[in-house]
Order: C-alpha cells, then sequence, then structure tokens
C-alpha cells in the first residue's frame, strides 16, 4: 500500500508537469489549428532560462520559474510573429505541412544549440526547498510538493483567464471560428500571438519546474515532448480541460506501469508504448478525444 | 511535358555521370560517406513522393526502413532463411504493412496523420528496444555483409543503382494517371473524390510503393553498416530525411536526392563543427520552407530552364514544365 502511495504520488507529479505541457500545446491547437512538434524544445529552454536566472542572475529558485515562464513567453511570441505569421497569408500553400515542417525545424535548431551553447552534460538547478516532506507512508521532497503546487496554481490561473477574462474570451472565439470574431472586432492575428505565447510560457514553465526534480540536458524535452501529444489527443485536440485531466492520468499510469511491472526495461518501454497505442487507438475510433468540443472534430 | 531537352534534364544527366564517376575520385572514405548517402537518398525521395505528392505526411517513414533492416536480418538469423528468400520476404511485409497503414489513415490528414505516423514510429521503436531477446534492443543487432572483401565500392554502387532505379519507378508511377489522381488529392481530397477518383486505392498505392521503397533502403542499410539498432527510428532521424526532402524540394523526385546527398555530404565536411552543423539545418529548414517552400533544386532548375533562351521570358511561369524551350 505504502509502496502504490508513493508511486502514485510520484506519478501525479509528472502528471502535473505534463498538463502543463500538454495545456499549452492544446492551447496553439485551439487557437492556430496547428500541432507545434517544438513544443518539448520550448520546455527544455525553459529549464535552462530558470537555471541560468537563478545562477547568473541571482534571483531566488521560484522566481527562476516566473523569468522562465516571461523568457518564453517572448520567445514564442516572436516564433510565431516571424515564422508562423505568413501561414496566414497566401503565401503558403499547404498551411499544416509548414507548421510541421517549421516547429519541427525549431526543435531541431533548438536541442542543438543547447548542446552547444549549454553543453552536453547535465545541469541541475538549486533546489525550491531542502529536505523532505514524511507524513505517515508518504515520503515527498519538498521540491516535487512545491512544483505541484506551482503547477496546480498555473493551470488554475489558465483556466481562470481563459474562463472569466475579455482575452480569454477572445482566444475562445478566434479557436470556435475565426471568421466570426473577425466580425466582432477581435484580430486573429493577435490571438495567435498570444495563445502561442502563453503556449511558450507554460512549456517553459513546467520545464522550469522539473529541473531541480530531474537535472537538465538539452534532450530532456523529447519524452514530455511525445507524452503532450498523446495526452491532448486523449484529452480532445483543443480542450485545456480534457489535456489536464488527461496529463494528470497518464502521469500516474506511467508512475504505476513502471513501479509494478516486472523487468524495468520492458516495463519502462512498454508503459510508453502503452501512451502511444492510446494515441492510436483513439484518432482511430473517436477523434474528438474523451473531452473533446465538436467544433474541434476532423473535417 | 516538351520534347525538347531541357537544361535541368541535363543538370540530372550530369550529376548522375558526376555520381558514377565519383568512386575513381574520392577515397575511401568519401565512398563510405556516399554510399551512406544513398540510403538517405532513397528515404527522402521516396517520403517526397508520400509527403510532397500524395500530401500524406507521415513521421513513419523510417520505421519502415527500420523495418526492412531487421525484417531481413532476423528472418536470415533467427530463421535461418537465405537471402534470396529472406528479402522478397521482407518486402512482401513492407507492402502489407505499408497497404494496413494506408487503410487505417484514410481519415485521417494533416496534423492528425502526424501524430498518428508518430505513435505507429514510436511504438516500433519501443518494441525493437524492448524484445531484446529477438532484436538485443539497443545493444544492436549485427547483420552479415553482402559483399566479401572489405570495399565500400560495390555497396556505393548496389546504392546508385537503388536510387536510380527507384527514381524510374517513382517517376513511371507519377506518368501514369495514379501520379494526377494523388495531386488531385493532395489538393483537395473531397473534389478528388466527387470527380470519381478512387481515394482510397490511391492512398494505399502510394504507402505501398513508398513503404517498399523504404524498406528496401533499410535492407541496404543494414547489410553495408553491419549494425542495426533501434536509433534508426527515433525522432531525429526522421526530422534528418524531413529536412533532406523539404531542403532538396519536397516536391521533386530528383530534388530530394540531392537535398540527401547534399545534406550528407555538408554534415561530413562540416564535421570539425560538431552540433553547429545541426543548429545549421534547423535554420535552413525554417527558411527554406519560410522563403522556398518548394526547396531550393525546382528553385535553381527554374533558372536552368530558363537559361537557353536569350530574352527572358516577360512573366514568370509557376510551375514545372509549363513552357517550351524555345530553341
Amino acid at each position: 500500500m505504502t509502496y502504490f502511495i508513493l508511486l502514485t504520488t510520484n506519478g501525479l507529479v509528472i502528471g502535473l508537469i505534463y498538463a502543463l505541457m500538454a495545456a499549452g500545446l492544446t492551447l496553439v491547437f485551439s487557437v492556430l489549428k496547428v500541432v507545434n512538434f517544438g513544443h518539448g524544445s520550448l520546455y527544455m529552454l525553459g529549464g535552462y532560462a530558470s537555471y541560468y536566472a537563478i545562477n547568473l542572475l541571482g534571483v531566488p529558485p521560484i522566481a527562476g520559474v516566473v523569468v522562465a515562464m516571461v523568457a518564453l513567453f517572448l520567445f514564442g511570441v516572436a516564433f510565431e510573429r516571424l515564422v508562423l505569421q505568413p501561414m496566414y497569408t497566401d503565401k503558403v500553400e499547404r498551411k499544416d505541412e509548414y507548421a510541421i515542417i517549421v516547429t519541427f525545424g525549431m526543435t531541431i535548431l533548438l536541442t542543438n544549440l543547447a548542446l552547444v551553447v549549454f553543453g552536453p552534460f547535465s545541469k541541475s538547478p538549486p533546489s525550491f526547498l531542502q529536505g523532505t516532506l514524511i507524513a505517515g507512508p508518504l515520503i515527498l521532497p519538498y521540491d516535487r510538493l512545491i512544483a505541484s503546487a506551482v503547477a496546480i496554481v498555473i493551470l488554475a490561473g489558465l483556466a481562470w483567464f481563459l474562463a472569466r477574462t475579455a482575452l480569454g474570451q477572445a482566444l475562445d472565439a478566434v479557436s470556435q471560428s475565426r471568421e466570426s470574431a473577425a466580425v466582432i472586432g477581435i484580430n486573429p492575428k493577435r490571438m495567435y500571438t498570444i495563445a502561442f505565447g502563453l503556449s511558450a510560457a507554460l512549456a517553459g514553465g513546467a520545464g522550469a519546474l522539473i529541473a531541480p526534480i530531474f537535472a537538465l540536458s538539452p534532450d530532456m524535452g523529447e519524452l514530455p515532448g511525445v507524452q503532450a501529444f498523446i495526452i491532448i489527443v486523449l484529452g480532445g485536440m483543443g480542450s485545456v480541460g480534457g489535456s489536464i485531466v488527461g496529463g494528470i492520468l497518464l502521469g500516474i499510469v506511467q508512475g504505476l506501469g513502471v513501479g509494478y511491472l516486472p523487468d524495468p526495461n520492458r516495463a519502462l518501454a512498454y508503459t510508453q508504448a502503452f501512451g502511444a497505442l492510446l494515441l492510436i487507438v483513439v484518432l482511430l475510433v473517436r477523434p474528438t478525444g474523451l473531452f473533446g468540443r465538436a467544433h474541434m472534430r476532423l473535417d | 511535358m516538351s520534347s525538347h531537352i531541357k537544361g535541368s534534364q541535363v543538370l540530372q544527366a550530369l550529376l548522375l555521370l558526376v555520381a558514377v564517376a565519383a568512386p575513381a575520385l574520392i577515397g575511401p572514405y568519401w565512398i563510405h560517406v556516399g554510399a551512406l548517402a544513398w540510403y538517405y537518398a532513397l528515404l527522402a525521395a521516396s517520403w517526397a513522393l508520400l509527403a510532397g505528392y500524395a500530401g500524406q505526411f507521415s513521421f513513419a517513414h523510417v520505421a519502415f526502413a527500420a523495418l526492412g533492416g531487421y525484417g531481413s536480418a532476423l528472418l536470415t538469423l533467427r530463421l535461418g532463411l537465405p537471402l534470396a528468400l529472406a528479402i522478397p520476404l521482407t518486402l512482401l511485409i513492407a507492402m502489407v504493412l505499408g497497404a494496413l497503414m494506408g487503410a487505417l489513415v484514410l481519415r485521417l490528414s494533416g496534423p492528425y496523420l502526424a501524430l498518428f505516423t508518430l505513435a505507429i514510429a514510436e511504438i516500433f521503436r519501443l518494441v525493437l528496444v524492448a524484445e531484446e531477446d529477438i532484436t538485443r534492443g539497443s545493444l544492436g543487432l549485427q547483420v552479415p555483409g553482402l559483399f566479401s572483401g572489405g570495399s565500400d565500392v560495390p555497396y556505393y554502387y548496389l546504392g546508385l543503382g537503388l536510387v536510380v532505379l527507384a527514381l524510374l519507378a517513382m517517376n513511371g508511377l507519377l506518368m501514369t494517371r495514379i501520379g494526377l489522381f494523388l495531386r488531385a488529392i493532395r489538393e483537395d481530397e473531397h473534389a478528388a473524390q466527387a470527380s470519381g477518383v478512387n481515394t482510397t486505392l490511391h492512398k494505399i498505392i502510394v504507402f505501398v510503393a513508398t513503404s517498399v521503397i523504404a524498406a528496401v533502403a533499410g535492407i541496404y542499410y543494414g547489410h553495408f553498416i553491419g549494425i542495426l539498432s533501434p536509433n534508426m527510428v527515433i525522432l531525429p532521424e526522421m526530422g534528418l530525411v524531413i529536412a533532406m526532402a523539404v531542403i532538396g524540394g519536397i516536391e521533386s523526385l530528383p530534388g530530394a536526392v540531392i537535398g540527401a546527398v547534399v545534406v550528407y555530404a555538408l554534415s561530413e565536411i562540416l564535421r570539425d563543427y560538431g552540433e553547429w552543423r545541426f543548429v545549421l539545418l534547423g535554420l535552413a529548414l525554417i527558411l527554406v520552407q519560410r522563403f522556398a517552400q518548394n526547396g531550393l533544386f525546382p528553385f535553381i532548375e527554374r533558372i536552368l530552364d530558363r537559361r537557353p533562351a536569350a530574352p527572358p521570358p516577360a512573366s514568370p511561369v509557376r510551375g514545372e514544365g509549363e513552357y517550351a524551350n524555345p530553341s
């Protein structure tokens, strides 16, 4: 039982990080109708941004998360303006392919730039708070506790922002129909930029939160990047709530899978393969996902 | 299509001549590099047919290469089949799985298709990693060579022959109505369907054809390099193939081949610069896509086809084969 609780709480922490990643990815999909194949590299960049903010600028570790989010927001805005905006003109014929290729190009560029600039060896930023919480059977390092708490705060903030603010509603309007949104005076292009920036900030925040728990490395974004794809399909492409639930579920299921299946090498491979299989089945059987919204369906 | 000889055709013939003559001029190291470049050329060209012509943006292409490599190796090593039987059997498996893939993704397009194929490739890779008893997992599976003697020259010519053969076969396919229908499906699937194109059949055909070529590439690679590992299927490897095809020209099969050779050769020439090469590759991918969507080769081709005419044409014509050479 203790083992079960331990695995579940560890899975929950990772699940919250996944949820942050997936919420950003799905936000971009719902507003821009683009799957960002470079989302994992934004997560990696966020981790390093926080690391250097803490080590070079001397900001406290928690503020490093904020710095990472702001830096990634700016990066996202710049990337969207410079590279994605031409998609909405007549210059680009096949928009889906264009978006996949440029975001994939961004991953190749950023991952290798990180290898050159930050070095191939893993780096660890300082803990948010040293020590471990021991409550009965539960053993939880404070780092994980704080990362989870901050992730919950960010996700709650995001949910509030999308549902309760004028800007959030405008984003939702564009996601439902960019023409209708334009008719009532919302500038879709501005919303695309904001959505992409926000998404990058969420990925960056996730990377900064995970940094003290696992070490930083240039390829750290690959696995969570793929997991985020699985989650957004599972949760329904474009549904932020679905991606949060999906992320937490996937984190827990994988945590338990690795803990209980015999043969660790196989368990690790097959828990990951299980996620990918889930994605395939969902796409084939129920392409709108578990929490899919009708207007996001395949056309 | 005009019956005149175009500048681009002259260029292609010249490049083929250079490729045939090259081993006499370059050292064994570069022959090795060239032989490896043919592997990527096969993948990039067949992926260009799949993604560029037919609009099926698949991330599972390298998985089919691994299927070919592992298939032929495992059939010979584990079941003791002779190579002459193992290779056709592997290609048959690739055809069946390619058809299955084509049938499964019928309703998926754009990002959905990309995610679907990415997941397929990922599962395949993870199975290769996990089933160590059969595939030897990350340790790598050793594969016997095809030719005795240590020289890479036979492989170089085998690879070149495969590339030429694949290009001819794919061009042949595109010359038929199938090529026309594939483009129609890419431009507007519903309109093509409404005009009487059997979209189901044609999607399956293109998946079968390109999967077989990818499997051939994988078989060639396995026997040439002598070791297979699940790393053939990792995402950066697929990214390399995509980058080669996009930079060379996603809608031009020879363009994709040239893209593959140039990118691979450059990555060897610039070896001293380490990871900077891939920074450059990512940047090139974004810039080409941003400013020359059809890739660099069609861009050069258009200039060459224009050259023989003394005065430049009054209005630039887009697309290939649109106007006859006035000479």
